[in-house]
């Protein structure tokens, strides 16, 4: 038995250094990129390696939303056609004169107000956001159809510095576009860990229940979350028209799936309380990785899509195995 | 020789791990009538009855069917032998049909196809017994309670039973579902098939049954036919002799405390019907009514958790109800739920997550941000408050026993210094010694100025604690009970009754 008097007044903590509980994807990322690159060394080339990352920017951006959306026990399932609906209004703002930054910005608002119809409806009709949202994806793709026509929209006008700061390249190697992406996963990590609205994220993907009855204002938070979704969305989107100069009519068709296996390679459960955003972007680079690896060692880059699906499969399994052991030593503490 | 009784439990024992359920339970059911078990919560009636349905095995004692021993080891052993139960809560489907539920897992089939009209055929005679004319193929969830509740019924007696059970079956049932209901059972002992009938509900008991056996802390304390019998009489079986010293004494009020006032007026809003009230800064007010009286329904229309379709209110800041719970968290009005797992705690959270809850959760003051250090500040101020013992603040919430999770449910609010304390039920599923420590907590949020009202199933609980006790019968607030009326046997009486006893109002009748 131990001492009554001891449990009640606990000493004070040591600190005990924990690693991160994103270690696990982390060393998985660098054994691949390892392995790659000890058989093909020009994979390790700088440049390549930075491309990966452009690579990764815009996926990886909706990426670090959604660990919002399943933190909160929720998924959009609409933004794929979000980030192509404020891309296509942007350009055709830019393409009707519009200068670039001020169309940017305004891409980024309709995103936003994207996600605030996507929010409204979740919480006004009480329904889970997956179906809501299984809904609004076909509505913004088939709104996104009617502006564009089914082509192509291409600012003619690409003098503007808006289209070469996404391309620039600081010393040659680092993509803007990445170093965006990477200081918008930085920002959003702090938003999840160390503010009150993170703090309600958490709390009612946790256990919605209790959030409500704690007097935690759940229907509002919901609604903030799949706003943050949607202009994290517009601002992938115009960043997109930056760097490539056109939308084609088909781009985020496929998104969605990417991005949430991302979020779970991460290591992201679908249980809701819980998220890690570190994880999600070197979940999207894990991805990435894949796929240029492929090419390095000749295999056909339509093997890439066979081996993300395998490697999410491994990711829960390992996920499980993990916390299957955690719950045996709980109970044996007990 | 007589009959032996219909079935008969000898020494029937059961142990929960520390906890007893039963010690020493004993029973004998004659054929053909309608014999009703009464007990307080915990006093064995309903371990009794899963025993005898088959569903909890008993660590020892035996049971005897028409005098021959049996061992009832599943539900497919007491079904054999010709026992149905009816369990308070409703086990059905609402999405499905009627005639789907009527036949879960037994459908009727011809030629290897689930067949409706054999069921309907099956089940036609039950159903005209009972008065129940409905859309079978209709999905039940358009059925009234008390409809579903004879759709339950029914499902057991189409497998024609011989003995019936009954757990608390007219818990959710009006006035008129109720009498309805004792016609039909009436029919049924008409008809040979043995009743036993649990019920909270003394006045029904003594309409309806032939016999009454009380129960207490496991055991059997008496069996008598009930033309034998009087209320005031099975009460006292029930209750027993006490020792109240588990109840820590009366704080000192304050100093410096503002004396303010909540008032409710005609307050309605679902089960509950009409209660109006005021309680003062300081008071510990119970709240007592059975299960489904609207004693819940109270709290959560005074937390904003259900809007009052009439009535008002006035709290200490002198606006009236608070139409959702953030709202009421802001303003200082705090809620522990029944069901602390479910509705109180962030399971797989931390200690210090879970008592940020309020603070960073629900309140709108002060910075946006969420700091772990100062998170831990709080979390550590209310593991020492409340002696909450666990390994470390950073323990999962689901780590601590039930006792120390509620201390974090109380704890989280705590945080805030609410000045009303809405606290439903908060010692369910709490080990004695953390029971003693939330009682305690009690008495300091009252001598702290804060305006308290407890609800609770425990009858002791409630007299050893309040200043006063309102009691709510079948939606009503019948009574307002202080002084020399805290005593078991008077609450007791107007909770199962709604009135007081005879001698009580007499004497008020005639000071």
């Amino acid at each position: 038995m131990t001492d009554p008097d001891q449990l009640a007044s606990p000493a004070p903590q040591r600190r005990t250094f924990r690693f991160p509980e994103e270690i696990g994807v982390i060393a998985a990322l660098l054994v691949m990129v390892a392995i790659i690159g000890l058989s093909r060394p020009l994979f390790l080339n700088p440049l390549n390696l930075f491309s990966l990352l452009s690579n990764a920017t815009f996926l990886g951006m909706l990426a670090v939303g959604m660990v919002f959306l399943l933190a909160i026990r929720e998924i959009d399932l609409s933004v794929g056609w979000m980030f192509n609906f404020s891309a296509v209004i942007a350009a055709m703002m830019m393409v009707a004169g519009f200068n670039p930054w001020l169309a940017a910005v305004a891409g980024v608002l309709f995103g936003g107000l994207l996600g605030l119809i996507n929010g409204v409806l979740v919480v006004g009709l009480k329904l889970p956001a997956i179906i809501v949202t299984l809904g609004t994806f076909s509505m913004f793709q088939g709104l996104s159809l009617v502006m564009n026509q089914s082509r192509a929209i291409v600012p003619k006008d690409t003098s503007s510095t808006y289209f070469a700061f996404f391309k620039e390249r600081l010393f040659g190697v680092v993509p803007v576009a990445g170093l965006i992406f990477i200081t918008l996963a930085i920002v959003l990590h702090l938003v999840l860990h160390r503010t009150r609205f993170g703090y309600r994220v958490q709390a009612v993907g946790s256990n919605p229940e209790a959030a409500k009855l704690a007097g935690i204002p759940t229907g509002l938070v919901r609604l903030q979350t799949l706003m943050l979704m949607g202009a994290i969305c517009g601002l992938s989107g115009v960043m997109y028209v930056g760097f490539r100069g056109a939308i084609d009519p088909v781009e985020g068709s496929d998104f969605v799936l990417v991005v949430v296996a991302a979020v779970i390679i991460g290591g992201t459960p679908l249980s809701g309380g819980h998220g890690t955003i570190i994880g999600a972007v070197v979940g999207m680079l894990i991805i990435q990785v894949i796929s240029s690896g492929l090419i390095f060692f000749g295999i056909d880059a339509t093997w890439s899509t066979f081996v993300t699906g395998a490697v999410i499969v491994l990711a829960v399994t390992l996920d499980q195995l993990i916390k299957f052991q955690r719950a045996r030593r709980a109970d044996r503490i007990r | 020789m007589a009959t032996p009784p219909l079935i008969e439990v000898r020494h029937l024992a059961k142990h929960y791990g520390g906890v007893v359920a039963m010690a020493d339970m004993n029973l004998s059911v004659a054929a053909g009538t309608i014999h009703a078990v009464v007990g307080e919560n915990g006093a064995g009636k309903s371990t009794l009855m899963k025993v005898l349905a088959g569903a909890v095995k008993p660590d020892s004692g035996e049971i005897l069917l028409d005098g021959q021993p049996i061992t009832i080891t599943t539900p497919n052993v007491a079904r054999q032998h010709g026992i149905g139960i009816v369990y308070q809560e409703l086990s059905l489907f609402p999405e499905r049909s009627v005639l789907a539920n009527l036949f879960v897992n037994a459908e009727p089939t011809r030629g290897g196809f689930i067949s409706l009209t054999a069921m309907e055929d099956q089940c036609r005679d039950v159903l005209d017994q009972l008065g129940l004319h409905v859309d079978l193929r209709g999905p039940l969830s358009r059925l009234s309670i008390g409809e579903q509740q004879l759709i339950e019924l029914s499902r057991v007696l189409i497998e024609k039973p011989r003995l019936l059970i009954l757990d608390e079956p007219n818990s959710a049932l009006n006035r008129a579902e109720t009498e309805r209901l004792f016609m039909v059972l009436e029919g049924l002992r008409a008809q040979g098939i043995t009743i036993l009938y649990v019920s909270h509900r003394l006045e029904e008991v003594f309409t309806i049954s032939d016999a009454i056996t009380i129960t207490r802390n496991g055991s059997d304390t008496r069996t008598a036919r009930t033309a034998e019998l009087t209320i005031p009489e099975v009460i006292e079986g029930m209750i027993g002799q006490r020792r109240e010293a588990m109840f820590p004494p009366a704080l000192p009020r304050k100093e410096g405390v503002v004396d303010r006032q909540l008032v409710v007026n005609g307050a309605a809003g679902g089960a509950l019907r009409e209660a109006s009230f005021s309680a003062r800064s300081g008071e510990i007010v119970g709240l007592a009514g059975l299960e489904g009286s609207g004693v819940s329904d109270l709290l959560e229309i005074l937390f904003g958790l259900r809007q009052a379709k009439t009535g008002s209110a006035t709290y200490p800041d002198g606006i009236g109800l608070p139409h959702s719970p953030t709202q009421a968290a802001r303003r200082g009005i705090c809620m522990v739920p029944a069901d602390r797992r479910k509705n109180g705690l962030m399971l797989d959270k931390s200690i210090l997550f879970n008592i940020s809850n309020v603070v960073v959760g629900a309140r709108n003051d002060g910075p946006l941000t969420y700091l772990p250090a100062k998170a831990m500040e709080r979390a550590q101020r209310q593991i020492e408050a409340l002696r909450i013992k666990a390994a470390s603040a950073l323990a999962p919430a689901n780590s601590l026993s039930g006792g120390n999770q509620q201390k974090v449910v109380i704890g989280k609010w705590l945080e805030i210094g609410p000045e009303v304390f809405l606290l439903d039920d908060p010692t369910r599923g709490v080990d004695v010694g953390a029971k003693r420590e939330i009682y305690g907590l009690i008495r300091r949020m009252g001598a702290a100025g804060g305006i308290v009202l407890f609800s609770s199933t425990e009858l002791p609980e409630l007299i050893g604690l309040c200043d006063r006790i309102l009691v709510i019968y079948q939606g009503r607030l019948v009574a307002d009970l202080s002084g020399a009326a805290l005593d078991s046997r008077i609450v007791l009486h107007v909770v199962n009754t709604g009135k007081l006893p005879q001698d009580i109002s007499a004497a008020k009748a005639n000071p």
